[in-house]
């Protein structure tokens, strides 16, 4: 009999696994039914349910306050209601103040640094006094808001009321409003659909993932791969694609639901979004195959995925923004892979970004991936347990 | 590839110990075996006696905790790839995709061993003609019998011509006129230079092979054809053979 000869990596052992994965998802109605339905369901009830109270929403005072005193015959009245403000904001725990620059506040707001920027004009106190005395003045505040979240908004203006009207007693002054990225204000489902594709990318992808790669454990099949020249690299590879395709299907459907269904605007490109959607799905295939090296069988398995979501989606600025969490927990934040995945759907969705603006979280995403791979390669098994 | 085409012995091991992490279990116990190139050597032993715990050494789909193993000439692990594409194993439960069809099964284990398409329709054609699968080529495993199912696991030991397989328990719960036809059909393979290790706890199953090898607490208690092992001990049967041995060891001890 002929001796075969193996090589050391045969992307045609790869692809057999890829396929023959393939091949029993098509099988599988529950599974399939579970990657088309779940996106569209789970988007909805999200859609419509998210938002909230938030607090130490970041924002930037410009106080340019000069301050005003009047002086009638012998009684004199001075009045530095800019800064009285000022204190105010920064005793209220809706906001985290930072003072400076309202232009720099202006872009600050545009890359995400803050969600807002408020100006004290110099005559604000003048015009609160005049105002006062019965006189015809305007007094007025500049607020650049990012309106992408309603419940950030909502968080900033009302912080600004109480503290304008607590420093100054007064009720006669004005906010001008001005809504960053276009001035668009967002529906519920468009401001929550960035974080939603997060949550259910990481959610779904994993769950999938994690269940497929329990089957081959469960059918007893492993003991006999390990028999034949397959490679745990191999394996690993062929189990990488097949997921990943599963993954830009999930995608694809999200997004269909997303903006052909329920007509959510995507201000960004669509092809960087879906990169981007694509490039986090496969971290979390990667994530999914790491993981699955330490379960034993599709029950484990299927508890992995809400160990991992549930976290991540409190951690992650999915229901609330990250700079609302305390701060000893915020730099935990940064390590969930859906803090990043929800900037980058955030950034190309609401506000219009483009990969220059979002160069950090992609090389971040990509460098998950790189690493979970690692990992899984690191564990993977190659025989059976001794 | 360090292995002689010529060597003797398929399979060469020398004090081969196996003991399980978990519990501490020497489940194989300095296991010498030989087994010729082209013969039909049966292990046989009760259950938990060490025979599939053997057999995945061979494989190597189980790392030894000590001894030697040599298969086809070559050293175990070392040559793990390289023997890999040149043996079969059918283990002792079915180890096949119950959601895909019986030519999805074969055709995916035939692609991880490097098997072209034509050589694989060629082959399978043949495969599944003496395995009598012909009509199931289509039919999800899920949907089989088990005797099926075993001829199935069977075929993919089998599609990528290998020169030593391994059917571990590859006989249980089939009816007897099956058995007689796959007794036929190892002859008829092992007649063409192919060397198959099974192993059963069936004692009289052994019996067709050339050469039994008992096996008991993971140790080769005795070894030689079936005839000639009989005649040693006296017995009617193999199961004979077994009892008297094992009897022998416990007043010994």
């Amino acid at each position: 009999m002929s001796r075969q000869r193996v090589r050391g990596f045969s992307f045609s052992r790869t692809t057999a696994v890829t396929l023959r994965v393939l091949t029993q998802i098509s099988r599988d109605r529950r599974t399939l039914g579970m990657m088309v339905v779940m996106p569209g369901v789970i988007m909805l009830i999200f859609g419509f349910a998210l938002g909230g109270q938030v607090s130490n929403v970041p924002v930037l005072v410009d106080n340019q306050d000069a301050g005003y005193s009047a002086t009638a015959g012998t009684a004199s009245a001075g009045l530095h209601a800019g800064s009285a403000v000022l204190s105010a904001l920064e005793a209220n725990g809706n906001v985290k103040v930072t003072v400076g620059n309202f232009s720099a506040g202006r872009s600050g707001v545009d890359s995400g640094e803050y969600s807002a920027a408020i100006l004290i004009p110099s005559n604000f106190s003048q015009e609160l006094l005049l105002r006062s005395t019965g006189l015809n003045a305007t007094a007025s505040l500049q607020v650049y808001v990012d309106g992408t979240n309603p419940s950030v908004d909502a968080a900033v203006l009302s912080a600004l009321q109480t503290s304008v009207q607590s420093a100054s007693g007064a009720s006669g002054f004005r906010i001008d409003q001005q809504y960053a990225f276009g001035g668009v204000k967002f529906s519920g489902l468009e401001v929550s659909l960035p974080a939603v594709t997060a949550f259910v990318l990481t959610f779904l992808v994993l769950l999938i993932s994690l269940l497929t790669l329990a089957r081959e454990g469960t059918s007893g099949t492993l003991p006999r791969l390990y028999t034949t020249p397959l490679t745990a690299l191999e394996r690993l590879l062929g189990y990488t694609l097949a997921l990943l395709f599963l993954a830009i299907m999930m995608v694809a459907v999200i997004l269909v639901v997303g903006v052909g269904l329920f007509g959510v605007i995507v201000r960004g490109s669509i092809v960087l979004l879906f990169s981007a959607a694509v490039l986090y799905a496969f971290a979390h295939v990667l994530l999914a195959i790491f993981l699955s090296n330490f379960a034993k069988n599709e029950l484990q398995a299927v508890q992995m995925a809400p160990l991992i979501a549930l976290p991540s989606m409190a951690l992650g600025g999915m229901l609330v923004p990250v700079t609302s969490l305390p701060s000893w927990i915020q730099p935990v934040s940064r390590i969930v892979p859906l803090y990043y995945g929800n900037r980058l759907f955030q950034g190309i969705m609401l506000k219009g970004y483009g990969i220059g603006q979002l160069t950090t979280e992609f090389l971040v995403v990509g460098a998950m991936a790189v690493l979970f791979f690692i990992l899984a390669l690191s564990t993977v098994k190659d025989r059976m347990d001794a | 590839m360090g292995g002689s085409a010529l060597a003797e012995y398929a399979i060469e091991t020398e004090d081969l110990v196996k003991v399980y992490r978990e519990g501490g279990i020497r489940a194989v116990d300095g296991l010498n075996l030989r087994v010729k190139r082209g013969e039909i050597y049966a292990l046989i032993g009760a259950n938990g006696s060490g025979k599939s715990t053997a057999v995945n050494m061979i494989t190597g789909a189980l790392a030894p905790s000590s001894g030697k193993v040599r298969v086809l000439g070559m050293e175990m692990p070392r040559d793990r790839h390289a023997v890999s594409a040149n043996i079969g194993v059918a283990p002792q439960e079915y180890s096949l995709y119950s959601d895909l069809t019986v030519e999805q099964n074969v055709r995916f284990f035939a692609r991880l061993y490097g098997m072209g398409k034509e050589d694989f329709e060629e082959r399978f054609v043949e495969v599944t003609r003496v395995l009598r699968l012909e009509g199931r080529r289509d039919t999800v495993v899920s949907n089989l019998s088990g005797g099926m199912r075993r001829r199935a696991s069977i075929a993919c030991s089998l599609i990528h011509n290998p020169s030593l397989v391994f059917f571990d328990e590859a006989t249980v719960g089939i009816d007897p006129v099956l058995r007689a036809f796959f007794w036929q059909y190892f002859r008829g393979l092992s007649a063409g230079g192919l060397t198959i290790v099974l192993t059963s706890h069936v004692m009289d199953e052994a019996g067709k092979a050339d050469r039994i090898g008992l096996l008991r607490a993971g140790k080769l208690i005795d070894e030689g054809e079936p005839q000639g092992l009989m005649a040693k001990h006296n017995a009617a049967s193999i199961e004979e053979v077994f009892i008297k041995l094992s009897e022998k060891e416990i007043s010994d001890e």
